[in-house]
Parts: C-alpha cells; structure tokens; sequence
C-alpha cells in the first residue's frame, strides 16, 4: 500500500485513509456505532457553535427590558457571548480568506455541494460562516423634493469584491463553505492552537477525497468525516503548527535537523553543497513538512503521496525520506547551480512523475 | 447584521465629543453600518464615524457642514425598508402623524429621524420609528436637559432588536426593545 497507493474505485481510498487514521476501529462490526457516534457529536457541534448571539429572544416583543447587566453587542464583559462572538470573527477572517483560496485550479471547492447542512442553509437562527466577516455596502438611495413631487435617485452600487468563490444563493452551499465550517469548529474546539495558516491545505485533499466519493451513503457524510479524520490527523501534526514548540522534539525544527542528518546519509556531497550554500532546510523543506507536501504537487498527486505517508506506521519517518528523494532527484541541478537558483528550484518544486519519486523513498529508507 | 443609528452630535458647537464611555464601547469591527440622521456638524466628526465602519449612510441636518448630504435616505437592511431622514423638515417636530407622512411617503418599514434630541422608539400601525437621540447629549431649544444615547440595530431576517445606550448620569444603560415585521 506504501508502495503501490490505495486504489480508487469504490471509494477504497477514502475507506483506507479512515482506517489509517484511526478514525475507524479495525473491527468492522463496530464501524456502524463508531460512524454514528462521531457524526453525531459533531452534528453538535455545528448545532452549538455555528450560532449568533441575541437570537433566543426572551420576553414580549416590543416591551423595553433593561439589559445593561446582561449581554449587549458592545459589552467588554469577558462572559459576553458577543465579545466571543466578535473574537470568533477575527479567527474567522483568515480561515475565510484561506478557504477562498483552496486549490484555484480545480473547480470543485466552487461548486455546490450535494448535501448542504440544513441547520445552516435553511434556517434562520443559524448564519452562514461567510457572512459574518463579508464586508458589505448596503443598497441606499438618496430622495430629494422637487416642487411638490419627489424625486429618488438611487445611489451607484459601490464596488463589491470580485470573487470566483462566490457564495451561492440560498439552499445552496459550495464546497469551500463546508471547509470553513469545519476548520472553523476546529479552531473554536482548540482554543490553544486555533487556526493557523497552512491548514486549510491540509484539510482540502481530505475533504476532496471524501466528498467524490462515488457511494453516495459515503459522500452524504463527508462534511462530518472529514472533521473526524482532520482532527485525528492534526493530533499527530498539530507541533508543527505551534510556534512556541518548534524548538521541542515533537517540533518542526527537529523534524528538519533530522531531515539533514538524512540526506547526509544518503547524500553527503549533496548535503555538503546545500551547507556550503547556506541554503537551510527552513527555507524550502519547512512548508514541505507542516503542510505534508500539499503545496508542492498537483492534487491527484498530493492525495497519491498521502497514500503512502498515511500507510507509514511509523508515521511522517516515510515524509522525511520523501523529502530527502525529492532533492535526491534534483540533484545534477542543485549541484551545478548557485543559492539562488537552488533557492528557486526547491520553492518551486518542478513537475515529476511521483512514482519515481516515491520509489526512490522507498529504497532510501530501506538503506 | 449590526448597525449603529445615531444623530444630532453637533460637534462643536453645543458639545466637545462623545461621552468618553460610549467611545469606549464603540470599537471598530464589530458595527457593519452607520446611519446618521446628520447634525454631525463638521468633517472631523464624519471621520470618526468612518473609523468604526466603512459604509456609513448620512443625511443632512439644519446645521451640517457638508451641503452634498441628501435630505432624505432610503437603506435596504435584509428584508427592511429604512427611511432615513434628520426631522427639521417634519412639523411638528417628532409628532407621530408628521412621521408616519413621511413613512408613506418613503414606503419604508423602519423610518429614523431625528432633531429632537429625545430617544424613541415605538410601532405605529405596524410601522417601526426610531429616534436615537442625540449621541452628545447636545442641548436643544426646547430641552435643555438632554441625556446622550444612541442606538444599536441587530438585524436578522424579519426581526429587529434594538439596543438602546443611554447615559444615565455617569453610567450605561443598555435596553433592548424587538420588531418583528409582519
């Protein structure tokens, strides 16, 4: 499976990298409980946190109620359920700018996806995730009398944004959305860590792969699993995202020296080269690693790599020997270049066949 | 949908500046729009305003600087209709008949205005007025003992919850009054 990648048909791969990653107990009998269990808990979760305050309205409708001690929208209480509110929103923010941005050549995370989350799109106690940090003009018009009539002009709509990821219109949702509300819930779980940037790559081939699905009973579930997989997932990721860990043994800072201790194995005049150059594993390999190569290869070769490092029982020791052969392959240009083109050619990782390349991981970690 | 209703500041003629508590409740990026009904009375004031949000909607009161404010204004908020219009032009002052011409007129569900330098806010024929006061607690030539206040409208489909911030001697009183459109 490490070598040869997880086959397509019938959703196996999306079948396999559930197993991998725990997120399904081995036993097939107990798939079914498991399966509820997790979808439940996080139809909860959507149900608790995708929820604007103010909404339950007590009391009669018109009737002045004096609400100085309990929540107002511009209470600095720290229990004040706007003041989370708003605090949501900057997380939010970002997580809406990066999802925007989710994988620009293929169109998929554009599309509307076949099973929207009623609670969100239908109802009216719960808002859509985008809208809330959309900064929108309102339609206004001016009106003027002239004589005894009245004249009204309306006003020339201001320019709105231009996005390709546009929100669709009501009882629709597209991919990206069910991405930010995943992340979103995410980061509203793990205060400590939140949201960073990068995860949004991380969490795109996994819902993708989910979400074509060609079992539709799969694919109606994908929104939930893929939460359920993610989280798994960054548990075992999640130090590289960390700023203050990057120094610790689980950190990304390691993960680099051990990369270098790695290529120095296989390669000790290419490791010598990229030392003399001064060209650190930090300025190339650090997005290689936090973002498990997301970055670097096209998505049907990203979900390919994935195969195999979520194969890896030992896992993420298979990612270093990736990284090694990447630069392993590169080798006649690295050696022959300066800092900069080195630079450029490890940024901009060139087009390879990514079987070889996995092959050739292969056999290193053999050695 | 948070939007902050406000007028009559008349800044610098009858007061120095907000309350140094409302401008600590008012921070940036939490209001999405203003609606000023005008008497601001100068540049600066304006400024202000457009630090706490960019879309901010004006008209023109008796005393404004700015002669370009249109005299009356018509917002859509959601499923609203917002008349907008500062109440100088509407005699009697503040009298619910004279509002409720001007509600026709403008066909709006929600009309503001202004002028009085006096909070209201109540349904008339299942039409919603408000008058937000004046954020200064300026004086007025009928009142001289004005109270600042502003409002703040929480806006969702069909339902309008207002906030009302009030200056009551030297603390906040925060109410909240709700409209539903039937």
């Amino acid at each position: 499976m490490q070598v040869l990648g997880i086959p397509v048909e019938n959703g196996r791969r999306a079948l396999c990298w559930k197993l991998l990653l725990n997120y399904l107990p081995p036993s097939r009998l107990a798939w079914d409980e498991a399966l509820d269990g997790q979808r439940c808990a996080y139809r909860r979760f959507v149900r608790e946190m995708v929820v604007r305050p103010g909404g339950a309205a007590g009391g009669s409708a018109a009737a002045r109620v004096d609400v100085t001690e309990h929540d107002h929208p511009l209470s600095d209480q720290p229990n004040s359920q706007w003041q989370t509110f708003f605090k949501d929103n900057d997380v939010l923010g970002q997580i809406d700018k990066d999802v925007r941005r989710l994988c620009p050549d293929i169109s998929f995370f554009q599309q509307p996806t076949e099973f929207p989350c009623q609670e969100v799109v239908c109802g009216d106690y719960h808002e859509r995730l985008h809208e809330r940090v959309q900064r929108v003009y309102l339609d206004s018009a001016s009106v003027c009398r002239v004589g005894l009539g009245m004249q009204t002009k309306v006003d020339a709509k201001r320019r709105q944004q231009e996005h390709d990821y546009v929100a669709l219109p009501g009882g629709q949702e597209a991919h990206w959305e069910v991405v930010e509300r995943i992340l979103f819930i995410y980061a509203k779980l793990n205060p400590g860590q939140s949201y960073v940037q990068g995860m949004n790559e991380i969490v795109g081939p996994i819902y993708y792969t989910f979400a074509s699905n060609p079992d539709a009973r799969w694919r109606e579930h994908a929104e939930a699993d893929t939460f359920g997989v993610f989280t798994n997932l960054m548990s075992e990721i999640r130090d590289f995202f960390i700023k203050t860990l990057d120094d610790s043994h689980s950190g990304i800072n390691f993960r680099l020296r051990l990369l270098m201790e790695r290529l120095h194995h296989h390669d000790p005049h290419l490791a010598v080269r990229l030392k003399v150059q001064q060209l650190y594993p930090q300025y190339f390999a650090f997005r290689w690693m936090t973002l498990l190569l997301s970055q670097e290869f096209t998505l049907p070769d990203v979900i390919r790599i994935w195969d195999s490092l979520f194969a890896d029982e030992k896992r993420f020791d298979f990612l270093t020997e990736v990284c090694c052969a990447m630069m392993i392959q590169v080798r006649e240009q690295l050696m022959s270049g300066d800092f900069a083109h080195n630079m450029k050619l490890l940024q901009n990782y060139p087009p390879l066949e990514i079987r070889t390349v996995l092959a050739k991981a292969e056999w290193l970690l053999s050695r | 949908m948070l939007v902050l209703v406000l007028g009559d500041l008349h800044i610098p003629h009858r007061s120095n500046g907000l309350p140094a508590k409302f401008k600590k409740l008012l921070v940036p990026g939490r209001i999405q729009h203003i609606l000023c009904t005008g008497n601001l009375c100068t540049k600066e004031t304006l400024d202000y305003l457009k630090t706490l949000s960019t879309d901010v909607h004006i008209v023109r009161g008796d005393f404004d600087d700015n002669i370009s404010y249109p005299e009356q204004k018509v917002v859509n908020v959601g499923q609203f209709r917002i008349g907008l219009c500062h109440g100088h032009q509407v005699v009697p002052w503040g009298d619910t008949e004279a509002l409720a011409q001007v509600q026709r007129q403008l066909d709006v569900d929600i009309l503001i205005s202004g002028h009085t330098h006096k909070f209201e806010a109540f349904e008339h024929e299942n039409k919603f007025y408000i008058n937000p006061g004046s954020a200064t607690g300026a004086w007025h030539p009928l009142d001289s003992s004005v109270e600042s206040c502003f409002v703040l409208m929480d806006i969702q489909s069909g339902t309008v919850v207002t906030y009302v911030y009030q200056m009551v001697g030297d603390e906040v009183k925060v109410e909240r009054i709700e409209y539903k459109k039937n």
